[in-house]
C-alpha cells in the first residue's frame, strides 16, 4: 500500500472517530450535525482512497492512448463515480437537517439536543 | 414488456417532480396526482419478467477467468418484485385516494414525498447493485422524514431530527461497508460480489470482510427498524398522518427485506450471519409486543405491534432455508397490508374523536361500527387467527423453525403471538367496547367514505391470501429456490 493511500486512511479513520464523538457526545445540534458531516465525509474519503493508483493517470481514455497501456496505469474510476453522488446525497441530508432545527430552534430558543429532543411520548397530544 | 421495469422507478419520480412543480394548479395536480395512483400497481402486473441494464450495457464474459461481469446498474424483475411493487402501489394509490378526498386544496410538496418514498422502495426492490440501493435507502430516509415532519401532529419535527440524526449515522456506516465490499471485489454489483465470494475469490474470514458486514447490518437495523432502533421507528409512525404511517410502515418492510436479500446473497456462506439475523428478530419480537403492552397511544401501540411483526420476517430470512425464507417474505407481504389497514382504521378514529389515548376512549362501536368490524379482523389477522392471511404465515414460520430444529423459536413465535392478540383485544375493548367516558365527544360522526374503501379493498385481500395462499407462496417459493 502507498504510504499516500495510508495517510488518506488514516485521515478517514480520524475525521470518522472525531465525528462520533462529537455527535454523541455534544449537547449543541448544531455541533452534532458538524460532527454527523465529518463521518460522510470521511467515509468519503475512504472510498476515494479505495481508487488510488501510485502513479496511476486520470480515468479518462484519449483517443492517441494505447487501451491496455491506459488499463494498467489508470486510477480506477468507479469509487469517484460514487463519491460523487454520495456528495450530493449528504448534501440534500445536511439541508433537511438544519432546515429542521431551525424550525425547532424557533420553537425553543436553545439548540441545545437535551432540551429540543427531550422525551416527547409523555406530553403528546393531537393537533389537527 | 421488459422495458415497463424502469418504468416502475421511473413513472413515481417523475410524477412526484411534476407535481412538485405545478402544485399551484389545485385540481390538475389532483386528477394528475390519482392517474398517476392507479397506474402504480397497473405497471409491475403488466410488465413481463427479465433483466434490465441502464445504458444497454451488457454483462460482459471474461474469457481468461470465465466470469461473467455487470458493468451497467442491473434491475431485476422476477415474481417477488412483482408482488411487493404491485402491493406497495395499490398501498400508495389508496393512501394518495385518501389524501386527495380529505383536503379541498392539495399540497404538492407532501405527494411529492409520497410519490419519491414510493420511487425508492421501487428501485431498492429491484436494483441488483448495491450502491444504487444505498442511494435509494438515503432518498428513502429524506422521504420519510418529510411525510413525518409534514403532518399536523405536535412535537413531529423533533420525532423528524431525531431519526433524521439517528439515519446520518446508520447511512454513512452502511456507505462504509459497501466501500469495504468495493475494495475487496472492485464491483458494487451484488451478483458479481455474490459470485467473488462463492468462487473462494474472497477470504470469507478476513477481517474487512465480516466489518463490512457488520457495518451494512448496522445500517439494515437502523432502516428496519430493529432493536436499537425500535422506539424511533415507533415513534415516526405515531408522528405521521395515519395515512402517511400506512405507507411509512410498508417502506420500512421492503426496505428490510431489499436489504437483507441483497445481504443474503452475499454473506450467506458464514454461519455468524444468520445467528445475527435470528438473535435481533427475536429481540424485536420480544421488545416489540412487551412494549406495545404499555402503550396507552394506540398509534404507537401500533407501532411497537409492528416492530414485533418485522421479528417474525427476520426470523424467516435468519432460519435460512428456502420454506423459511418463503414463509418470511409472506409474512412480510402480511404484515404491509394487515399494519396499513390497522393504520388507516385507526386514523378513522382520530377523524373523528380527536383523540389517541384509549384510556379517554369507549363505546365506539355504536358510532362507528363498520370501521370496528374491519379493525377487528385486521387485528386478529395480525395476530394469527385462521383463517386469516397472518394465520398463514405465521403456521408456516413455526413450521419452519421446527423443521430447522429450533422447537424453542417456534414456542416464542407462538407466544409472541397470543401476546399480540392480547394487546390488540386490550385496546380494541378499550376503544370500542368498554361504555363511552361522559367528557368525550365524538364530533365527526362519519367517516371518510375513503377510508373505508381503502380498509374494504385491504381486507379483501387479506382474507383472500388467507383462504388461499398459494397464489403468492410459490412464486416466492421459486424466487427463494433461485438465491439459494
Amino acid at each position: 500500500m502507498a504510504q499516500t493511500q495510508l495517510i488518506i486512511l488514516m485521515t478517514s479513520a480520524a475525521l470518522i472517530i472525531i465525528g462520533f464523538y462529537s455527535a454523541i457526545f455534544v449537547d449543541n445540534i448544531i455541533k452534532k450535525i458538524i460532527g454527523i458531516s465529518f463521518i460522510e465525509e470521511g467515509v468519503n474519503l475512504f472510498i476515494v482512497a479505495i481508487g488510488y493508483k501510485a502513479g496511476g493517470i486520470v480515468p479518462i481514455l484519449m483517443p492517441d492512448m494505447n487501451t491496455t497501456w491506459f488499463a494498467s496505469n489508470a486510477a480506477y474510476p468507479l469509487p469517484f463515480g460514487l463519491v460523487l453522488t454520495s456528495i450530493v446525497i449528504g448534501a440534500s441530508t445536511l439541508a433537511v437537517m438544519l432546515a429542521l432545527v431551525m424550525v425547532i430552534y424557533k420553537k425553543y430558543g436553545t439548540l441545545s439536543t437535551k432540551v429540543m429532543l427531550a422525551d416527547t411520548s409523555k406530553q403528546e397530544e393531537y393537533n389537527e | 414488456m421488459n422495458e415497463l421495469i424502469p418504468l416502475m422507478v421511473i413513472v413515481p419520480l417523475m410524477a412526484a417532480l411534476l407535481i412538485s412543480a405545478f402544485s399551484r394548479f389545485n385540481t390538475v395536480t389532483k386528477i394528475f396526482a390519482l392517474v398517476v395512483a392507479i397506474c402504480l400497481p397497473i405497471i409491475p402486473l403488466a410488465s413481463n419478467y427479465g433483466l434490465h441494464y441502464f445504458g444497454g450495457y451488457e454483462p460482459i464474459l471474461d474469457n481468461v477467468t470465465n466470469a461473467v461481469y455487470h458493468p451497467a446498474i442491473t434491475y431485476s424483475f422476477t415474481f417477488l418484485q412483482q408482488v411487493f411493487i404491485a402491493m406497495v402501489g395499490l398501498l400508495t394509490f389508496l393512501v394518495v385516494f385518501i389524501y386527495l378526498t380529505k383536503y379541498r386544496k392539495v399540497s404538492g410538496p407532501y405527494l411529492f414525498l409520497l410519490f419519491l418514498g414510493t420511487a425508492a422502495v421501487t428501485a431498492m426492490l429491484l436494483t441488483d447493485d448495491i450502491f444504487h440501493m444505498f442511494v435509494f435507502f438515503e432518498i428513502l430516509a429524506l422521504a420519510q422524514v418529510g411525510i413525518v415532519a409534514a403532518s399536523s401532529i405536535n412535537y413531529s419535527y423533533e420525532m423528524a431530527l431525531k431519526y433524521m440524526i439517528l439515519g446520518s449515522i446508520g447511512s454513512p456506516m452502511m456507505l462504509l461497508g459497501i466501500g469495504f465490499l468495493l475494495a475487496m471485489t472492485g464491483t458494487v454489483n451484488v451478483t458479481d460480489i455474490a459470485a467473488a465470494v462463492h468462487n473462494g475469490l474472497i477470504n470469507v474470514t478476513s477481517p474487512v470482510f465480516l466489518m463490512s458486514l457488520a457495518l451494512i447490518f448496522f445500517g439494515w437495523l437502523y432502516a428496519s427498524g430493529l432493536p436499537p432502533f425500535h422506539t424511533i421507528k415507533s415513534g415516526i409512525y405515531s408522528k405521521a398522518e395515519p395515512h402517511g404511517a400506512a405507507l411509512l410502515q410498508s417502506f420500512t418492510v421492503i426496505s428490510m427485506i431489499s436489504i437483507v436479500l441483497i445481504m443474503f446473497r452475499i454473506y450467506s456462506t458464514l454461519p455468524i450471519f444468520e445467528v445475527l439475523i435470528v438473535f435481533f428478530s427475536i429481540l424485536a419480537m420480544i421488545l416489540g409486543v412487551s412494549m406495545a403492552l404499555t402503550q396507552t397511544d394506540f398509534r404507537r401501540m401500533i407501532g411497537f405491534l409492528a416492530v414485533g411483526e418485522l421479528g417474525f420476517i427476520g426470523l424467516g430470512i435468519g432460519l435460512g432455508t428456502q420454506f423459511s425464507i418463503t414463509a418470511g417474505l409472506f409474512q412480510a407481504l402480511n404484515e404491509i397490508m394487515i399494519t396499513a389497514l390497522l393504520f388507516i382504521g385507526f386514523g378513522a378514529i382520530v377523524n373523528a374523536t380527536n383523540e389517541v389515548d384509549t384510556r379517554k376512549l369507549g363505546g365506539l362501536l355504536a358510532y362507528h361500527p363498520k370501521v370496528s368490524l374491519m379493525l377487528l379482523i385486521g387485528g386478529l389477522a395480525m395476530a394469527g387467527v385462521p383463517p386469516l392471511s397472518g394465520f398463514q404465515s405465521k403456521l408456516m414460520l413455526v413450521q419452519a423453525s421446527l423443521s430447522c430444529g429450533f422447537p424453542e423459536i417456534s414456542i416464542l413465535a407462538i407466544m409472541v403471538s397470543i401476546a399480540t392478540f392480547v394487546v390488540f383485544v386490550k385496546t380494541y375493548y378499550s376503544m370500542f367496547l368498554k361504555p363511552k367516558p361522559n367528557d368525550l365527544e365524538v364530533e365527526n360522526k362519519e367517516v371518510p367514505r375513503a377510508m373505508i374503501f381503502a380498509m374494504g379493498i385491504l381486507l379483501i385481500i387479506i382474507i383472500l391470501l388467507g383462504i388461499f395462499p398459494d397464489i403468492v407462496i410459490n412464486g416466492i417459493s421459486n424466487f427463494v429456490g433461485g438465491i439459494l
